[in-house]
């Protein structure tokens, strides 16, 4: 079977989002089930001005055959004005809508590449993008769409919506993201819907290194990924801001990632801000962690989490997210919290329950093992890519 | 809470996670009905975390809680220091006459909008108020009139 997976940007590791890092494992995977992949992805390196900053062109990554298109001229105004009105909440009429997705990342050339390409299947996603859209619309028959929905204002757009109503179907990364699918397109009945999500190579880390190299011996949790408002990031920073305050406790805050935080003065001797890090350091700094807190809501499957259960770290999440709120109660893997009187009894009671969050970490990391399997994710792609 | 031992303890073979949520969730209401977390720490922490609690229930009253602890403003003095040494105490005469003509200034406005801010807060809390009573009757006699 000829495979194309459609990835806005190429994933460099670092420097990419979960989706470009969950679209170009599915490629890798569906190579090693013996099928042609090819990896199609735009110029753009930076997904805020999706500008052409690298050559079009073949070439190969990993061992898969990756071809890229240039970004499509367009109305940055036009786009900002949609963008704006959604973001707040306002209604968008289905003519503001389109010309929001024509004047999104767009590439003709590669869906050209699509139709003429040969292809049995494309995948593609995330759903938020023109890209995604136009693909969509171009092969409908052959589109496994890997959507990464969140319930935001986007998610709620009638006319990507209406484009994703026709494809194959949809490769989800969660039940609560499969759930959340239906209600946003009642009746929605695809050929294929599967949950599939991404492999995870099970990795053993010293709970000792991080601090051992750094000199941070006092209790810390642990952030990785984006900080931004829409992560949560400024919540963890007054949380724990207000837990060393109210409990006395000398808790730090790790952070991995990119993005801008800002910390209070009070915080600032506790806060260690680590930035893009190499994946080892990640992992040691989960590894010596008291908790991997996720302060997020939107998330359709959180990596980073799974990452922190394989370290043999417990997850303190935000209940408002309900796929994190999933992930923990399925796997029994960590505390979910809605509110700072909640964050704080349960930061208490891993710090003094080490027995109990060391218990809370291995069930995590044994249903990471079972669910996230390379060989149990490949099973599942192989059976959606052959319905 | 400073120093106290938490009361929920689960030995390791047995941790049940949406236990231990229950089990701190019985123990967070006690501890709010007691005004535990009534104070201005609790309400700053909170204030990115609102948004995530728009579309619950019980959001207006804990926006309303954390209303109450950051309503006043501060303008009461406050001790005046200096951290560098040179010129210490120059310094800290320059601050103390800055304080004390700022004050002057700012002392009338502060508590005037002070006033306003308790009225308008005082004014919101009892509309919620009204407005829960007015719903638990109308919910009362739905019910009483759908049990006939």
């Amino acid at each position: 079977m000829k495979v194309a997976v459609v990835s806005p940007r190429l994933h460099e590791p670092g420097t990419v989002g979960g989706a470009e890092t969950l679209l170009h494992s599915l490629a890798l995977d569906a190579a090693a089930l013996g099928h042609e992949v090819e990896l199609l992805c735009t110029c753009a390196k930076d997904h805020r001005t999706w500008a052409n900053e690298l050559p079009p062109g073949a070439f190969e990554r990993d061992g898969l055959a990756v071809r890229r298109f240039p970004v499509d001229p367009r109305d940055t105004d036009v786009w900002a004005r949609a963008q704006i009105a959604l973001q707040n909440g306002e209604e968008v009429s289905d003519a503001e809508a389109v010309a929001w997705l024509e004047n999104s990342v767009n590439s003709r050339a590669l869906v050209e590449r699509l139709r003429d390409g040969g292809y049995d299947r494309v995948l593609a996603g995330p759903y938020l993008f023109g890209l995604t859209w136009n693909v969509a619309r171009a092969v409908p028959e052959k589109t496994l769409l890997v959507p990464c929905f969140h319930d935001e204002p986007y998610s709620h757009v009638g006319p990507l919506l209406d484009a994703f109503r026709r494809v194959r179907g949809f490769l989800f990364n969660t039940d609560p993201e499969r759930d959340l699918a239906h209600r946003l397109m009642p009746g929605l009945a695809p050929r294929v819907e599967a949950v599939v999500a991404m492999g995870l190579e099970p990795f053993e880390v010293s709970k000792t290194a991080f601090a051992e190299r750094t000199g941070l011996c006092a209790p810390y949790v642990v952030y990785s990924g984006r900080r931004e408002e829409g992560k949560g990031t400024p919540v963890l920073v007054d949380f724990v801001d207000a837990f060393r305050r109210r409990t006395g406790r000398d808790l730090h805050l790790v952070m991995t990632g990119s993005g801008d935080v800002q910390v209070p003065a009070s915080l600032a001797p506790a806060f260690h801000d680590l930035g893009f890090v190499s994946e080892r350091e990640k992992r040691e700094a989960m590894a010596g962690a008291v908790a991997f807190v996720h302060p997020s809501l939107n998330e359709s499957l959180s990596i980073v989490l799974l990452e922190s259960w394989l370290a043999r770290t417990p997850a303190l999440v935000h209940a408002k997210s309900p796929v994190l709120r999933s992930q923990c109660e399925r796997a029994n893997g960590g505390l979910w919290f809605r509110s700072y009187p909640e964050f704080e009894e349960e930061t208490l009671f891993l710090l003094e329950n080490p027995a109990a969050a060391a218990a809370l970490a291995e069930r995590g990391r044994a249903w990471t093992v079972e669910t996230y399997a390379p060989a149990a994710v490949r099973a599942r792609l192989s059976a959606a890519l052959s319905a | 809470m400073n120093g106290q031992p938490p009361i929920i303890s689960i030995g390791a073979d047995g941790v049940d996670a949406k236990a231990v949520v229950d089990e701190i969730l019985a123990r967070v209401a006690e501890k709010r009905a007691q005004g535990e977390y009534d104070d201005e720490t609790v309400a700053r922490a909170e204030r990115n975390n609102l948004f995530s609690m728009k579309d619950d229930e019980e959001f207006l009253d804990r926006y309303l809680a954390c209303l109450r602890q950051v309503v006043p403003v501060d303008i009461n003095d406050f001790p005046i220091a200096e951290r560098r040494s040179l010129f210490a105490p120059l310094s800290k005469a320059v601050k103390k006459v800055l304080w004390k003509l700022l004050k002057f200034y700012t002392y009338r406005l502060w508590s005037q909008q002070n006033q306003t801010n308790g009225v308008l807060l005082a004014a919101v809390e009892t509309m919620h108020r009204r407005h829960k009573e007015e719903v638990a009757a109308l919910k009362a006699r739905i019910a009483a009139l759908e049990a006939k």
